[in-house]
Order: C-alpha cells, then structure tokens, then sequence
C-alpha cells in the first residue's frame, strides 16, 4: 500500500468523543464495512486508501487527475496517555470531528474539540468536516440536525449526518474534506505552512506553473 | 527441579502486582510511594524526575477508570543488584477500546526497601505503515 506510486499523501485525523464511531467510520470508508464489535488493532492506528483527485477550477475546467495517497489517523483514546500536540496531531492536514446524533454530550464536546484543534493543528482555522454519526438511529436521536448545522455554521465548517453502519454520507465527508485541503494547497503558492510530512508531494502541482521549483522545494 | 521461585522474580512479581493494583483501584497519589525519591518516569516520551512529579504526572491522568490487564511480565536480576522488570499488556479506559501498552521498570533496594528507580511506559501504538 505504501508503494510511491501517489502524487500526494494527505493525513486526516479522526476527532470526536469516545464511542461516537470514529473507528467505523474509518472502517466504513476504507473497507466499505460495518463493524458493530470494537475491532481491536493489534498497534496500527491509521488506514489508508488511494484515491484519484480531480479539482475543478474556477473557470469549471476539470484539471488532471491526481493520485492521493490518504492516511485516515484514527484516535482510540491515546490522546489521554500522549500530548496532543505529539507529531501525529500537529501532521494532520484536515479533520473529521464526529459526534454521535444519539449522544446530546458528544455535541456539546465539539466546541472543546474546535478549541483542542484552534491550539493544536498546524494553523488556526485547519480545514474541519462535522459529522453527525448514527444518523441511522432515528428514533434514538437527540441532536437537532438544525442545532448541529447551526454549530457548524457558527464555525464556518460543512456539516454531513452520517452512518458508519450504512454508510450514509461517509465518502462524501471524506471528499468534501479532501476538496478543501487540495483547494487550500492551490491557493498556496508558498507552502511553508504546510507541516512536514503532511503532503509529500511526488510531482508537481500544476505543471504549467512558474512557480514550479519553489512549489516542489517546499512541499517536500 | 524445585517450583522455589528466585527472589528477584518474587519481588518482581510483588511489585507489578502492587503497582497495577493502586494504579486501577485508587486515585494513584500513593503509587509516588513506589518510586525512589529522584526517580525517572517516561512516559510516552515524556520526561517526569522526583517523586512527586511522577505522582502527579500519574494522578492527573484524564479518566475516571483504567483496568491493566498484564499479559506477560519478565524479570532480570542485575550485575549491581537490581531488578529490571518489562510489562506486556492491555489496559482499558473509560469506554475506550483496549490499548495494548509496554512498561519497563527498574527496581532498587534503598534502606532495606525495594522503590522503583526507572519506569519508562509506552502504548503498543505503531504509526508508521509496514
């Protein structure tokens, strides 16, 4: 799987409280599966997919596809042990912040995880999908999908209801989330800002462009 | 052979057993007690030295229930007449899925008694794809 075939590797982080499905989510995404046991990892913590990115530009042109190498960092509770400012959060280039519609606890949570992610992620307003999971458990709801899209709306985020368990809207978030890290990375010309080993860039961005030698030696 | 275990590995065994003991079943400012006074503690990289540091860092851990679960423990007697112990195991947080961790302590008999100079503790975590 880690075979340098890919243009990009993109590291997203899963956030979200205990139990809200992180996990599944991941599992459903990459595997298209629901798992309704805990699938204990035997160490690995992450899983990975290879998709193709095709941006569209402003002017509606669809560019060339790009190879995405996407690593999916899962949390299944390590922050408690590790700092959340170890390597692994600060690499991360977009987060899925998931709640549990089910939960009315996990919802309120996402403002300190907003908060966790303003101090801890590589910049102040990181790119941010909010997943309102368990959407399949309707009559166990208890989050409003208006106070939900509300919140995000205050946060200036997209918002999805999602089910890991059928997989409602679980690729979606992930493409949505993948859109707005390639449009940022385009809208960058200087990629300092960029953390190291977030985006491994094996060939350019945009071949046509002059600014092709600073792009490369940055995004390295 | 006779089933007499070594000394070492008794004491070894009494100490892990204590340790994980006031870990999951107290509020774990008394694990400090285990530790020698300027002892050092890493945890998941993380430098702590002196007891009451390690006290503390233990304590003020973010969750309100943790069960070990000790799969394997192997001891060593050293050549200056220590102990040097390493923990295999799983634990357990809240509702979290269980962790697979490593801890490795080293144990050294001051004033007739045996403290834990060493402990450095790590999650069977990896991050690096294979």
């Amino acid at each position: 799987m880690s075979d340098g075939d890919y243009d990009y590797l993109i590291k997203f982080l899963a956030l979200g409280d205990s139990g809200v499905g992180k996990t599944s989510f991941l599992y459903q995404y990459t595997d298209g599966k629901f798992n309704s046991k805990f699938i204990t990892t035997v160490g690995i913590d992450f899983r990975e997919k290879r998709v193709i990115y095709r941006s569209t530009g402003s002017d509606g042109s669809s560019g060339k596809g790009q190879k995405i190498h996407m690593q999916l960092w899962d949390t299944a509770g390590q922050e408690r042990f590790r700092s959340l400012t170890t390597a692994f959060f600060r690499d991360a280039m977009g987060f899925l912040l998931l709640f549990d519609l089910t939960n009315e606890q996990s919802f309120l949570n996402v403002r300190n995880w907003m908060s966790q992610l303003q101090i801890h992620a590589y910049c102040e307003n990181p790119d941010v999908v909010l997943c309102g999971n368990k959407c399949d458990l309707a009559d166990q709801r208890a989050v409003s999908e208006e106070e939900a899209r509300e919140l995000a709306e205050k946060y200036g985020i997209p918002y999805f209801e999602t089910s890991a368990a059928n997989g409602l809207n679980v690729n979606k978030v992930v493409d949505v989330l993948l859109d707005l890290v390639m449009k940022r990375m385009e809208r960058c010309v200087d990629k300092s800002w960029i953390p190291d080993g977030t985006v491994r860039a094996n060939g350019p961005l945009n071949p046509d462009s002059s600014e092709n030698s600073d792009r490369n030696k940055c995004a390295c | 052979m006779a089933c007499e275990k070594e000394i070492w590995r008794k004491i070894g065994e009494g100490f892990v057993q204590e340790y994980y003991n006031q870990f999951d079943n107290t509020n774990r400012m008394g694990l400090g007690n285990l530790y020698s006074a300027d002892a050092c503690l890493t945890w998941e990289g993380s430098p702590f030295q002196g007891r009451d540091n390690i006290a503390a860092k233990l304590a003020n851990l973010p969750f309100k229930r943790i069960k070990h679960v000790i799969t394997e423990q192997d001891f060593q007697p050293t050549i200056d007449s220590c102990i040097l112990i390493m923990v295999f195991g799983q634990l357990q947080v809240d509702d979290d899925p269980p962790m697979a961790f490593h801890q490795v302590f080293m144990l050294k008999s001051q004033n007739c008694a045996w403290a834990c100079t060493n402990d450095v503790f790590r999650l069977g975590v990896h991050n690096i794809p294979v």
